[in-house]
């Protein structure tokens, strides 16, 4: 009985990488700027206007330490406080910037930021009351409506 | 994606996976001005909910929401967030002085 044992690759075949490289070239990634709040604010500002033609804007909060979970870990073995911040990122897809805010300088930030929300966030819908003038013409709203508690359940 | 009709039920939620999970919970918020869209989502990477509006007046809500995250986020969890009322806008608005009467 002849068994035919048949090689294997002779030269095994390198796979060169090319999807992979052009990958890596395409996708860039922007590093994460990190500012102080009021340029965060400021870079904001910008965002937003930059966007008002096509693009969205992104706004993460995030309560967070800033520091590394060993760190944490470790500042709890030693009973330290760890003391948090609000992280706050913003993204317009391309770039992202990022500030965090303490407990000392949250109020301010806050109503600086909800400012620049209410100048910036025109292109909502105001609410239409046209409901109630339609109804006017046609018989006015008799509405019968007996409170159903007519359901009682009697045993 | 979970999309809550209720803005009250929205926020109530929120509160919640916030107090459960104040490490991994993170609230973001997307406008586009071309589509006059606003769309919210917190969630932990466990559990997401999401509300999406074009209404101004939702606005002024989220904003209201803004409001009581700076303050959990900024302050811990366990934060009072009683006292986040309306904050009347100190804002320095140039009043028209009534119209001087012609002498």
């Amino acid at each position: 009985m002849k068994i035919k044992l048949k090689e294997g690759f002779g030269n095994s075949a390198l796979f060169f990488h090319k999807q992979s490289a052009l990958l890596n070239s395409h996708t860039q990634y922007t590093e994460m700027v990190r500012l102080q709040p009021d340029p965060f604010l400021n870079e904001l500002t910008n965002m937003f206007e930059r966007t008002t033609e096509k693009g969205s804007v992104w706004v993460t909060l995030k309560h967070s330490s800033d520091k590394s979970k060993v760190k944490i870990n470790k500042m709890k073995t030693a009973g330290e406080k760890i003391e948090y911040k609000c992280l706050v990122r913003a993204t317009d897809g391309k770039k992202t910037i990022s500030t965090m805010v303490g407990q000392k300088d949250h109020s301010r930030f806050q109503s600086s930021y909800a400012t620049i929300l209410k100048t910036r966030m025109t292109a909502l819908k105001k609410r239409e009351r046209k409901d109630r003038r339609k109804t006017a013409d046609s018989d006015k709203k008799q509405e019968p409506k007996k409170p159903s508690s007519a359901a009682k359940p009697s045993n | 994606m979970v999309y809550v009709a209720s803005w009250d039920d929205f926020l109530e939620k929120s509160l919640l996976l916030f107090r459960s999970q104040p490490d991994q919970t993170r609230y973001s918020t997307k406008y586009r001005h071309c589509d006059g869209k606003l769309v919210l989502k917190v969630t932990d990477d466990k559990e997401c909910i999401k509300f999406k509006t074009d209404q101004a007046q939702d606005a002024r809500k989220m904003e209201k929401l803004n409001n009581i995250f700076f303050t959990l986020m900024a302050n811990g969890p366990q934060a009072d967030i009683s006292e986040v009322g309306v904050k009347e806008q100190i804002e320095a608005q140039p009043a028209k002085k009534g119209r001087g009467r012609k002498q």
